[in-house]
């Protein structure tokens, strides 16, 4: 089994749910050492301090914050630790909400909440209750000596935790421009809402995946393998493109035929006519 | 600079019902051949009967070269100042609505040809619609535009391809050098399909073919990107106020290259040969030869060959056919 964050519990009320933290999201990106060119020897970091010059051991480092220029403040260890907050490695439940209520823009990172043994029933009876009330636990965590603001909510047979931004770190979306007055007519609606139309298909995660970081690994790989690098190939999805252009055309089509059936082209004939006029104000028999 | 540089000259010609000055016509334009304006002046009234049907009604840009082809060009929508009254224009509002709009030249016939020649317009590009009806194209067309190391014979195939592509949805295209290194392929079009529908329709058959020719086919706009030996298959001309190089237009090249419609047997003679380049080919047309070979041949862009064609049936077709195919 995975390695656990933390082994805790889920609290609200008298009710005391034993869990583990488990990562939920796994980051997929490819790391990378510094070598150097000449002999693929690794590069070091060394800490070396810019007034004495002397190579400084971790031990012998604090963290200063420059509160104005040139001038620090210093926190040591212990002074972490003092505002930390107590790791009850707990989620404490403070109150439910309607999922919709909260903008999603607040959430941050899944982790799962794995129940221990003695905990199962609880958990499934919170997790159904949830589901049922289509509600969603508003909590704090502790991970790693940081407290989180969280959402408790249920995920196919689990229990997910979601970390949520605190409210002061989403930027204000009147620091920058958004069209707010300007209203779309009717008919840009109609051709926005058959072109959306055309391309709506339940949503299937699978269907994308990070090309990049596919092509990497394959260029690794073939490298690795002592073989040269396969050529890039950057192919968009071609089949979709065809298969979506098709039907999209399909609606125009329909729908302008329908425009002539409706007796509209002689409208628009119409409607084209004075600009034939003015667009021969010029022309005498030749 | 020419040691001969010749004095600035007028002469009157009479064309049709028209009196027309025509200026400088010793002027050299293209160098290397030592071919005139007035040159110029006469390859398009000899062609003149067939290059009239493809500018007749549409909004013409001219492209000119005052000092010749080795000089600078510019593009010319807005009808010069100066234009006789008997020309007629077609007023196209700007987009932005802010300007007046653009008067547009619309040549329909042998003196505003002649009219437009003596400005020194060797290249002459025309909408793919009409006055009466602007806003809806009466062909479509792609610009087959081979890229450094694209051979003639896969020019010649990624062309033949593309007719067969569209033979399958039941169109029959025409075809014709571009004057310069690369191909037209045209499907003239019922007038009644906006641009945006024909548009659609351009990139659906040029991204099916790519698809099924993505060794010799590129849909790489940015040409640094294009991968070596293969053809740009450009769709994106299709567009209200977009133009093509109307057919017997000359080029500004060497030798005075003409865009000449063809056969589609040429094009499959054209996929046999082994040039290594594709201008050698298409510099067979000339201002010189061309009067004479369209005497012979005709256009073979007019009369029964150009059928004006309807998309939904093709579309139905695509449908079925291109849906499954993978």
């Amino acid at each position: 089994m995975a390695h656990a964050i933390w082994s805790g519990a889920i609290n609200f009320g008298l009710v005391t749910i034993p869990v583990k933290l488990q990562t939920a999201i796994r980051t997929n990106d490819l790391r990378f050492n510094f070598l150097h060119k000449k002999d693929e020897g690794r590069i070091n970091n060394v800490r070396r301090c810019s007034v004495c010059g002397e190579e400084v051991a971790y031990a012998e480092i604090e963290r200063g914050y420059e509160y104005e220029k040139g001038s620090y403040v210093t926190l040591s260890d212990d002074d972490f630790q003092r505002v930390n907050p107590e790791a009850t490695q707990s989620v404490e439940i403070v109150q439910f909400v309607e999922l919709s209520e909260i903008n999603p823009m607040y959430f941050d990172k899944p982790y799962y909440l794995e129940p221990e043994k003695r905990g199962r029933h609880a958990y499934a009876l919170l997790r159904e209750a949830l589901r049922k009330e289509n509600k969603v636990g508003i909590a704090r965590v502790v991970i790693r000596s940081r407290e989180h603001l969280a959402a408790l909510k249920p995920n196919g047979d689990a229990l997910v935790l979601e970390l949520m931004h605190f409210a002061d770190e989403i930027v204000d979306q009147t620091t920058l421009e958004f069209p707010s007055q300007e209203k779309p007519s009717d008919s840009e609606m109609k051709v926005a809402k058959m072109l959306i139309d055309t391309m709506s298909e339940p949503f299937d995660a699978e269907r994308f995946h990070d090309k990049y970081r596919e092509e990497v690994l394959a260029m690794i790989e073939a490298r690795a393998a002592g073989k040269e690098a396969p050529k890039a190939k950057t192919k968009a999805p071609v089949r979709d493109n065809v298969v979506n252009l098709m039907d999209v055309l399909q609606k125009s089509l329909e729908a302008s035929k329908k425009q002539r059936g409706n007796g509209r082209a002689a409208q628009s004939k119409e409607e084209a006519k004075p600009k034939k006029t003015a667009a021969r104000r010029k022309r005498s028999a030749a | 600079m020419k040691a001969a540089t010749p004095k600035r000259t007028t002469e009157t010609i009479v064309v049709g019902s028209r009196t027309l000055v025509i200026s400088n016509d010793k002027k050299v334009l293209w160098p290397d051949d030592g071919y005139t304006k007035g040159d110029m002046i006469r390859y398009y009234r000899s062609v003149a009967e067939y290059i009239l049907p493809h500018l007749r009604g549409r909004p013409l840009t001219l492209q000119r070269y005052p000092d010749g082809i080795d000089g600078e060009s510019f593009f010319e929508k807005h009808a010069p100042r100066g234009l006789p009254d008997w020309i007629p224009t077609v007023e196209i509002p700007s987009d932005s609505g802010r300007h007046s709009g653009i008067d547009f030249i619309v040549c329909n016939d042998e003196p505003t040809l002649v009219w437009v020649a003596n400005l020194a317009a060797i290249i002459l590009h025309v909408w793919t619609s009409r006055e009466d009806a602007l806003d809806v194209p009466d062909f479509l067309f792609f610009d087959l535009d081979p890229y450094d190391g694209c051979t003639l014979a896969t020019l010649a195939k990624v062309a033949l391809g593309l007719r067969s592509t569209l033979a399958e949805i039941g169109l029959v295209p025409l075809v014709k050098s571009s004057g310069g290194s690369g191909l037209h392929i045209a499907i003239p079009l019922v007038p009644e399909y906006s641009y945006e529908i024909a548009k659609g329709f351009a990139e659906l058959v040029a991204r099916t073919l790519h698809e099924r020719m993505p060794e010799m086919t590129t849909l790489q706009r940015v040409p640094a990107k294009r991968t070596f030996g293969t053809v740009y298959l450009d769709y994106v001309q299709v567009g209200r106020g977009k133009t093509l190089v109307a057919p017997f237009s000359l080029r500004a090249r060497a030798k005075a290259p003409v865009s000449m419609p063809l056969d589609w047997a040429e094009v499959e003679a054209m996929s046999r040969k082994r040039s290594k380049e594709t201008e050698g080919e298409f510099e067979r047309f000339t201002m010189k030869n061309a009067p004479r070979l369209l005497a012979e041949r005709g256009d073979l862009w007019s009369g029964r060959r150009w059928k004006e064609q309807r998309l939904e049936p093709a579309l139905a077709k695509a449908q079925k056919r291109w849906r499954k195919d993978n």
